[in-house]
């Protein structure tokens, strides 16, 4: 699936490097669009309601999403169908585009885990990343979205306060002003890798798994070591039906869709 | 109007006034940094010397140490254990708390004193794992009556004991320094 566009491309000395840590596959063939993966990633994460007024203004706040596609606009509309449905997060590009923009070095790359990182108390709002992101993968605080305490509420019903009590204590709560994007699940990762380090073994495939993985009824995402030869998302990604998103830009991401298959 | 001000400022009265604004805002400024630095007042007058000299393991009151993120506060029932059959707990003042909250079965409001910010994740297994001691990051509490930071615990501080751990190792250091190990 290679293109042959005139693209400005980045340089990367680490071809060697390539194979990446941690990907993700998703098989949209399975995807039914239930939003389940949505749900979990914001449970998971702390990624907060924004509210009716504020997804007016296109502030929704996801790390996820189910992207629908439609073939065949220009002709009649009895021959619109809609393709499959395409779930889309941050795809930890190896040559990320949001990282060399940011003006403070809070999108930074992770050396030991290769992912791209953001990192909440160095960011400074500019939104770069996000512009400069080819997937609109980021999403952007705009107000103290996270911060349930009564006093903070628009409507000041104190029952907004019980969302205090369900925010994960492993992910830090992001104040206004700050990009975040999916992180990979990087406390599951750090906590599989404590497990195991505590115990003298290496992770194990299948040990842990992403929220938006784990939540799939259909099993569509499959999420492991893709430096791992026989791990399941190894064996996944090297498949004929494989194809990455924006190929051409160079991006490296490290998750492979599935689609067209038997 | 305002001439006239910066006229009288310049007035021997006016040069001791500037003074004394100037005194109060740096001493104010001195006294907020002073007040972060101090230790919170605690519930309990806890004295962590008298228990260490007893013989009694860190792991034994805070047992999250080595198995998870928090190394934990007791609960009054873990106190209770030892102290309802210590016959100073009956008619001591500086244990009648302790009392009450096991008798009014409120617990006891500890204020935890060694916190990180909330974008910090701190992981004390990962530490005790690596060959860390308690006393390594908070100080020597056989000498110690409540509980205070030997040090700052700023990001340099982190940092600087990530670089001496990790030695000559590359693949180490790479870890140990990089953003997502503590920043997610």
């Amino acid at each position: 699936m290679s293109t042959n566009l005139e693209l400005p491309m980045f340089t990367n000395n680490s071809e060697a490097e390539l194979g990446g840590r941690w990907g993700m596959v998703i098989d949209k063939d399975l995807c039914t669009g239930c939003q389940a993966c949505v749900a979990a990633c914001s449970m998971e994460n702390n990624v907060p309601f924004v509210g009716e007024e504020d997804a007016g203004y296109g502030r929704s706040m996801q790390w996820i999403r189910i992207e629908r596609l439609w073939e065949g606009l220009d002709g009649d509309y009895r021959e619109v169908k809609m393709t499959d449905y395409q779930p889309l997060m941050c795809q930890q590009c190896h040559n990320a585009p949001c990282e060399p923009v940011c003006p403070v070095y809070a999108s930074v790359h992770s050396m030991s885990e290769d992912l791209n990182l953001q990192v909440y108390n160095r960011c400074v709002g500019t939104r770069y990343c996000a512009n400069n992101c080819p997937y609109q993968a980021r999403v952007f605080n705009w107000r103290d979205y996270a911060d349930y305490r009564e006093t903070n509420t628009a409507d000041n019903d104190p029952r907004w306060s019980v969302f205090q009590n369900q925010l994960n204590p492993d992910v830090t709560v992001r104040r206004r002003g700050v990009m975040e994007k999916c992180t990979f699940c990087i406390q599951r990762i750090h906590q599989a890798e404590n497990q195991a380090k505590a115990e003298g073994r290496e992770v194990r495939d299948g040990e842990f798994t992403t929220a938006c993985a784990q939540a799939c009824p259909a099993n569509a995402i499959v999420f492991g070591r893709i430096d791992d030869p026989e791990s399941m998302v190894s064996l996944a990604a090297e498949t004929s039906r494989g194809s990455r998103l924006h190929e051409e830009l160079r991006t490296m991401p490290r998750v492979t869709y599935l689609a067209g298959g038997a | 109007m305002i001439k006239k001000f910066f006229a009288w400022l310049k007035q021997p009265l006016g040069l001791i006034a500037v003074g004394i604004v100037f005194l109060a805002l740096f001493s104010a400024a001195v006294y907020g940094i002073y007040t972060t630095q101090q230790s919170p007042e605690q519930p309990i007058q806890f004295p962590h010397k008298t228990h260490v000299a007893f013989g009694i393991q860190c792991l034994y009151c805070h047992p999250g140490a080595n198995k998870g993120p928090a190394a934990g506060l007791p609960s009054q029932t873990k106190c209770w254990g030892c102290h309802n059959q210590i016959v100073k707990t009956r008619d001591s003042a500086l244990l009648a708390p302790l009392k009450d909250a096991v008798l009014s079965g409120q617990s006891i409001q500890w204020v935890p004193v060694a916190m990180v910010p909330d974008f910090v994740q701190f992981n004390h297994r990962a530490h005790i794992a690596a060959g860390k001691n308690c006393e390594d990051c908070h100080g020597d509490l056989s000498q110690m009556t409540i509980y205070e930071n030997p040090q700052v615990l700023n990001m340099g501080w982190c940092i600087n004991c990530h670089k001496q751990s990790a030695g000559d190792d590359q693949a180490l250091l790479t870890k140990l320094t990089d953003c997502g190990t503590c920043h997610y």
